[in-house]
């Protein structure tokens, strides 16, 4: 089995939780081994840069230093915003001598170091590249026919910009729904940005871009939001009722991460994937906006 | 004596390493500013603010809500003709803001960041945005978290822990940071 | 004096720049100016300065920590004497309260904090001056 350098970051050991046990389970089935890095650190999500962008490299460096140490290759994160901070670190490391060195000073003290050397990657990229499409089939047990997707990239899985991926209407996300039986929907919003970091700071705003995400995701017929991400999971899912209340509706809609809707076609108990709340494919056609 | 810098120059200077090109590349297009989820909230469209930077209106930028909006989502980034990381830019201002005790009254965004980094120094792990409100009783929202995690079908198992966990390594974590920030001795 | 001694100032903050400018260039000294980390690491290779006064908080972050680093492993540059003038305090002081800048994070030769009051200013670029002069004529 192939090992990687896994990063939960910090909300998968909370709120996220089942995040992480349905990565967890759906990884071991998949032949991938996650093995956790010992003691990380916060990588600082967004709430850094307004400060010092230079400690906020330094924060993410440290687990890219400590994943180097283990001799793996591969730096794997579920979390998109951990996973950009590591991936754009790595590369501004590779790219930039001074910035290197004067990090690599500061990790001294923790008698750490880092070259910038990993491939930093996302956790359904590792499951679409190194699992393969192919694969994944031969895994379901019960594929999920009739469960209407809304496929939820949100933003930092795509952006700034990678190599050449189509950040604006990647298809990666369906092809795999489409593995495991279930039907992925056109969802235009799918990279639009959900507003997670600003539900504090701006609230308003938040609740809005919220609203414009479940308004298309359920007038498009859709069982489930699916997504990618412990932030855009959460925000998604826990503040609908305020949304309702905000603007009127009687939004309810399971949100879901990929790795539990993969953990349900793969005949993987519920419980073991953390899901509270099983989607059911309503029989309704969708209603047309 | 040298004239002063303007305010154009001082933000250009805050931005001397952004990956992406000077703002004064921007064609004012207002490609950016169709693509923001966040516009509708903010004082001054991302368009209108490189514009006002452009223009040296210091006071008004400063004063105004929209860098402190910006969810930092990157759409405008990856669409702007002129290659111009506006998202990157956004963080400039936030930067410069809170460097110089600079910004709009009542914003939580400031006061946010410093908490956030404050518990990260701290402990070397953080709270997730969601929870914040309940780890910091200052931005007393804590009711409306708690509403919100009630009326949801969200399983938590067990409780919320007051305070993230803490890395092993702390003090060494703490020395680490030291070396970027250099302030007097850590407790 | 014979030679008018040359300094740089590095700093991001014209208003700042501005004050300490005129009040060396009033004692004598000849004042160029840098505003970020990048134009100020090219102008101190371009030519020799007797002194350079550093601000911290500059671009991205404690910019002003990782220049001197640099300038201390340059061999051309390191024993020019570096004044560290930083608001630090104020900037970043909520991280921990009450602190003052810790004083040796760097193997620079002086720190004061802002506002620097200009008698103390000219004593301490003139002290660092003469020092690192002595230390220059010294055999080895
Ligand atoms: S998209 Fe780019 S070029 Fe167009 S207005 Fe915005 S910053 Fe300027
Ligand atoms: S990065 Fe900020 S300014 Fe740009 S589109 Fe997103 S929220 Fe708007």
């Amino acid at each position: 089995m192939k090992q990687y350098a896994y990063y939960p970051g910090c909300s998968l050991e909370s709120l996220a939780k089942p995040y992480q046990l349905s990565a967890k389970e759906v990884s071991l089935a998949l032949g991938l081994d996650l093995r956790e890095i010992e003691d990380w650190n916060c990588c600082g999500a967004t709430a850094y840069f307004p400060v010092d962008e230079l400690l906020a490299y330094t924060l993410v460096a440290r687990n890219l230093a400590i994943a180097e140490k283990t001799g793996l290759t591969d730096f794997v994160a579920p979390c998109s915003a951990c996973f950009k901070n590591a991936y754009y670190t790595n590369n501004y490391l590779k790219k930039d001598p001074d910035l290197a060195d004067h990090i690599n000073f500061a990790l001294e003290e923790d008698s750490l170091h880092v070259e910038g050397t990993l491939k930093v990657r996302h956790l359904i990229e590792v499951v679409l590249e190194d699992v393969g499409l192919e694969a994944v089939k031969n895994k379901v047990a019960h594929p999920l026919a009739g469960l209407k997707v809304a496929p939820y990239y949100g933003c930092q899985l795509l952006r700034p910009r990678k190599d050449h991926e189509d950040v604006e209407n990647p298809q990666y996300f369906e092809e795999l729904l489409s593995a495991i039986g279930a039907e992925p929907l056109e969802y235009a919003s799918k990279t639009r940005c959900c507003g997670a970091s600003l539900i504090i700071t701006n609230r308003k705003a938040a609740l809005e871009m919220v609203h414009l995400l479940l308004k298309e995701a359920i007038e498009r017929g859709a069982d489930v939001i699916v997504t990618t991400c412990p932030m855009c999971n959460v925000n998604v899912e826990v503040y609908q009722s305020q949304v309702n209340r905000e603007f009127g509706t009687n939004y309810s809609i399971p949100v879901m991460y990929f790795t539990q809707l993969m953990g349900m076609a793969m005949g993987i108990a519920p419980r073991r994937l953390g899901i509270a709340r099983e989607p059911v494919p309503k029989a309704q056609a969708p209603v047309s906006a | 004596m040298t004239a002063e810098l303007s305010f154009n120059q001082e933000i250009a200077n805050m931005m001397y390493a952004t990956h992406g090109n000077p703002i004064s590349h921007c064609l004012q297009c207002g490609t950016c500013s169709g693509t923001c989820p966040a516009v509708e909230f903010m004082d001054y469209t991302p368009r209108a603010i490189i514009g006002m930077i452009r223009e040296n209106f210091k006071d008004e930028v400063l004063a105004s809500n929209t860098y402190w909006s910006c969810a930092s989502c990157y759409h405008c980034t990856v669409r702007c003709p002129a290659g111009i990381d506006i998202a990157d830019m956004m963080y400039a201002l936030k930067r410069y803001s809170m460097w110089k005790s600079r910004f709009k009254e009542g914003l939580i965004g400031p006061d946010f960041s410093e908490g956030f980094v404050k518990m990260i120094v701290n402990s070397g792990k953080s709270f997730e945005p969601i929870l914040a409100t309940t780890y910091l009783p200052k931005f007393s929202a804590g009711d409306l978290v708690q509403e919100a995690l009630t009326a949801t079908g969200l399983v938590l198992k067990g409780k919320i822990p007051l305070l993230p966990k803490r890395i092993k390594r702390l003090k060494k974590f703490q020395r680490m940071v030291k070396r970027i920030i250099p302030l007097g001795e850590l407790s | 004096m014979n030679v008018q001694k040359r300094l740089i100032i590095i700093d991001d903050d014209p208003d700042f720049v501005g004050g300490i400018k005129s009040i060396l260039e009033r004692a004598e000294y000849q004042v160029d100016t840098a505003y970020n980390p990048k134009d100020g690491f090219q102008a101190l290779q371009a030519r020799r300065y007797d002194l350079l006064l550093l601000d911290i908080m500059m671009g991205r972050g404690a910019e002003g920590i990782a220049l001197a680093r640099k300038i201390r492993k340059d061999p051309k540059l390191r024993e020019m004497p570096v004044l560290i003038i930083t608001s630090v305090r104020e900037q970043i002081a909520f991280l921990f309260p009450g602190q003052a800048v810790h004083p040796n994070f760097v193997d620079v030769d002086e720190l004061v904090e802002k506002p620097v009051e200009p008698k103390l200013l000219l004593e301490k670029v003139s002290a660092l001056i003469k020092a690192a002069e002595e230390k220059h004529l010294q055999p080895q």
